[in-house]
């Protein structure tokens, strides 16, 4: 079983500024799995997810104890030990938002970004990666004929893709979603939902949603986050 | 509700006119003022000469070309201090040490300029002197490292709140991209607040233009056309001080209208030349 897990968490305390989000959180999320968190508003389920990719550490007050190890293929590595490699980890552990949020460029130029942030200097490499990633996200037969138009141009559900297409462009072996359909309409939502089952053979990925119905349909292991404590949901 | 809209659209619309009359009024002011040096037919050899009175020649070009020298130097020093202070206050440490860093920026601008003045004549001006053992170090550069201070806390203030404005959603996708801080800066950061840096930008030159006591205090004051930035100067605010404050009704004294024409001017063009480059940019 060991082998199979990606994820462990050990005894994981969140805290925003004095007050205690989650209690000694101790969880294993399965390699390509996807593993959904439910739970009612306000519980910290955004928080844990950003535990994920500590990205907890933009929230000003937000401070987290305890063991995050992932297993990137070299054995498992604490995440929040201080000397791991914040933008290696934000590029193996991808996010996407609840909110679509393309950044003010062109559609291009958004999927490319991730490429410029390492330093790609090939063109052709680059636009291979980007061509992939919307392939992969269901966007290339929308987008092809306008890649340079703005991204902020796009429907809700076209900017959704867009923002799960540049969180794959680097191929992160682990992804976290804030709830990507909650501002879709029902069609787009479908698209997702069928892109993650698709996505979940080369990722991990770990969902947070309000919606039962599509929990139930496309999550493996299902949790509830509720009294700051995570709960195994039993089928 | 309706009547009490209406009346603030009239008091906003009378206060913007009131602002733009005012504007030209200072213009034709100045004109006005001008005017008997200009019928003389003087006006080329005043923007070309030299200045010496003596042999009856009041050019002011040293004092146009030290105006220029000081606060360009300026500016270019005290920019990318000010773009690292605003970065450090807004995006790396908006916590304490950030909100601390503000508090004393924002102590500065209400430091009177004499006090720098003081501090520029007996720090800055002995430290020039003795590490470039040129001069009396009363130069362009101290007056520039100076003024640079001086300016400082105006650009951070307006450069933080641009930095501010950048919409959070913009920084969280470019955070989970594993972007570092500078990436940040430099690809989301100052694409999205560069009208606001440019703002800050043109009123910090503004305010290095316009400012007097600095370059009377620690320029040096020299009449002659600066070949090195250790050399001295005098900048026309120095120069319109210096005069108006020995003659009232010479052609010397004439000449200050001019100078106080051309620092319009000089404005003027600085500002619409940054709102035009803002505006090519935005489209």
């Amino acid at each position: 079983m060991e082998n199979n897990i990606k994820i462990q968490i050990r005894n994981l305390w969140f805290y925003y500024k004095t007050i205690s989000m989650l209690e000694g959180i101790n969880v294993d999320f399965p390699e390509n799995t996807i593993t959904s968190i439910t739970g009612p508003s306000g519980q910290g389920k955004s928080s844990f997810l950003m535990t994920m990719n500590r990205l907890w550490q933009c929230i000003d007050g937000a401070s987290v104890k305890g063991e995050v190890k992932i297993n990137f293929g070299n054995g498992f590595e604490d995440i929040n030990h201080q000397k791991y490699p914040l933008p290696m980890l934000r590029r193996k552990v991808g996010m996407v938002f609840q909110t679509p949020n393309p950044l003010p460029m062109s559609i291009f130029k958004n999927i490319a970004f991730p490429f410029k942030l390492i330093g790609e200097k090939n063109q052709n490499k680059t636009f291979e990666k980007v061509e992939y990633a919307l392939k992969k996200a269901f966007l290339w037969q929308e987008v092809k004929n306008r890649l340079t138009e703005d991204a902020g141009v796009l429907s809700g559900g076209q900017q959704q893709r867009l923002c799960i297409a540049r969180a794959l462009v680097l191929e992160p072996q682990v992804l976290l979603l804030d709830e990507p359909t909650s501002s879709l309409d029902e069609i787009s939502a479908e698209m997702i939902e069928q892109l993650l089952l698709k996505l979940k053979k080369k990722c991990t990925i770990i969902l947070v949603s309000h919606y039962m119905d599509q929990v139930k349909r496309i999550a493996d292991t299902k949790f509830i986050l509720s009294n700051r404590q995570l709960t195994l949901q039993e089928e | 509700m309706l009547f009490k809209e209406n009346i603030a659209r009239i008091v906003f619309l009378s206060a913007s006119i009131l602002s733009a009359v005012a504007t030209l009024l200072i213009l034709g002011f100045m004109i006005l003022l001008s005017l008997p040096v200009l019928e003389t037919g003087m006006i080329w050899g005043i923007l070309t000469d030299p200045w010496s009175p003596d042999h009856g020649r009041f050019g002011i070009l040293a004092m146009i070309v030290g105006t220029v020298y000081i606060s360009s130097f300026s500016l270019l020093i005290s920019f990318p201090i000010s773009l690292g202070c605003s970065f450090f206050i807004q995006i790396i440490h908006p916590d304490s040490p950030g909100r601390f860093l503000k508090l004393l920026v924002q102590l500065m601008t209400a430091i009177p300029t004499v006090i720098y003045g003081f501090v520029g004549v007996f720090l800055l001006v002995p430290i020039v002197r003795k590490v470039f053992s040129y001069g009396s170090g009363m130069s362009i550069l101290s007056a520039s490292l100076m003024l640079a201070i001086l300016i400082s806390p105006t650009m951070i203030l307006f450069f933080s709140q641009s930095f501010a404005r950048v919409p959070k959603r913009f920084l969280d996708a470019t955070e989970a991209l594993g972007a570092t801080s500078f990436q940040k800066l430099f690809y989301v950061i100052l694409p999205n607040a560069w009208t606001g840096v440019f703002t800050g930008l043109v009123l910090a030159f503004g305010r290095a233009m316009g400012d007097t006591l600095i370059a009377l205090m620690i320029s040096g004051n020299s009449v002659v056309l600066p070949s090195s930035i250790l050399d001295s100067a005098r900048t026309l605010t120095a120069h319109i001080a210096m005069i108006i404050a020995a003659d009232f009704d010479s052609i010397e004294f004439k000449t200050i209208f001019i100078c106080g024409g051309v620092l319009y001017i000089m404005t003027s063009c600085g500002i619409l030349l940054a709102r035009f480059s803002v505006k090519k940019r935005v489209r």
